[in-house]
């Protein structure tokens, strides 16, 4: 196994562009959607040009990002990209204490270079009519809703990635085309619901950005992002577990 | 079975292997014995090389063509 240096190095790299390609799909929809005037404040510009169609664009900007890194670093850092992941392999005994801490800095700070390093290049636009792709509830969804749909989100990913992955029966080599599928999937039912994050290192780079670049402060609803998440996921892993247990 | 090689090369020598690519028969002296790596893990867990090996006997004409096919030349 490579160092621990060298797998939050991956981590960094695989959530900066998780990060950079899928909120980078999200800031250029509103960019491009930007004149025309939202009918409601449940349109926010996403989905202005197609339907649903705009948030599978996006879920797949995300998901295939997400297959790409899997291939390319899932043999070095196992990929989690997503402190819900690293977390729930945690809980499970699949993943050792002392790796989460630096997987889960690694990943943040990938997120937040990821935020910056779009605000860079597309210029101020992303700030201000992008929101660097930042998540948030949409009109008429609670706060407890908007955490029940992230975490019913995340369980679905987290289901997949033990299923296809973590499972020793699994048919080998199927997983990151899965997992970035299941991404896709989920973002473009909850996309216009809750932003669908299903991370909270995704949540967390926009956030930053917006606050330290003069955007909006959405950071009241960053619990949503960090319970959702983190509770899905974690019970996705025992459910799985205990579903596929043949004892008892 | 008798080795293939020292045939060749007009030796009747009992063969102790055979080859895993072609199933040649090789004496002691014509088997190219290879240790091949074990990985464990993989996503979503970093993979770790195990300290065993798996060995795999070869003669030398598949020896010498799994280098030259090889992405990193043998």
């Amino acid at each position: 196994m490579v160092s621990l240096m060298k797998r939050s190095v991956a981590e960094l790299i695989g959530t900066f562009i998780l990060v950079f390609f899928g909120t980078g799909a999200a800031i250029i929809t509103l960019m491009i959607s930007s004149g025309q005037t939202p009918p409601n404040s449940f349109n926010i510009g996403i989905g202005a040009l197609g339907g649903l169609g705009d948030w599978l664009a996006i879920g797949l900007a995300f998901g295939l990002a997400i297959t790409a890194c899997i291939y390319a670093f899932g043999r070095i850092s196992g990929c989690h990209i997503n402190p819900a992941v690293t977390i729930a392999l945690w809980a499970v005994k699949k993943f050792p204490s002392h790796d989460v801490a630096p997987y889960l800095v690694a990943q943040i700070v990938g997120a937040s270079l990821a935020s910056f390093t779009l605000a860079g290049i597309i210029g101020m636009g992303a700030v201000t009519t992008g929101g660097l792709g930042a998540t948030a509830p949409f009109e008429g969804i609670g706060y407890l809703q908007a955490i029940l749909a992230e975490a019913i989100g995340t369980f679905l990913l987290m289901l997949a990635i033990m299923g296809v992955a973590v499972d020793r029966e699994a048919p080998p080599g199927f997983a990151g085309l899965i997992i970035g599928l299941t991404v896709a999937g989920v973002i473009t039912t909850l996309g216009n619901i809750t932003g669908s994050s299903l991370n909270p290192a995704r949540t967390f780079g926009p956030y930053l950005g917006d606050l330290v670049l003069g955007g909006s402060n959405l950071w009241i609803y960053f619990p949503i992002y960090l319970i959702g998440p983190i509770v899905g996921a974690v019970l996705a892993a025992f459910v799985y577990n205990y579903l596929s247990n043949e004892a008892g | 079975m008798k080795c293939y090689i020292c045939a060749e090369e007009g030796k009747s020598t009992d063969a102790v292997a055979i080859c895993i690519v072609c199933g040649m028969g090789l004496c002691m002296d014509h088997a190219i014995r290879q240790e091949t790596e074990i990985w464990s893990g993989g996503y979503p867990f970093p993979a770790e090389k195990l300290k065993e090996t798996l060995p795999r006997i070869l003669c030398k004409y598949c020896n010498q063509a799994l280098k030259k096919g090889s992405p990193k030349g043998g």
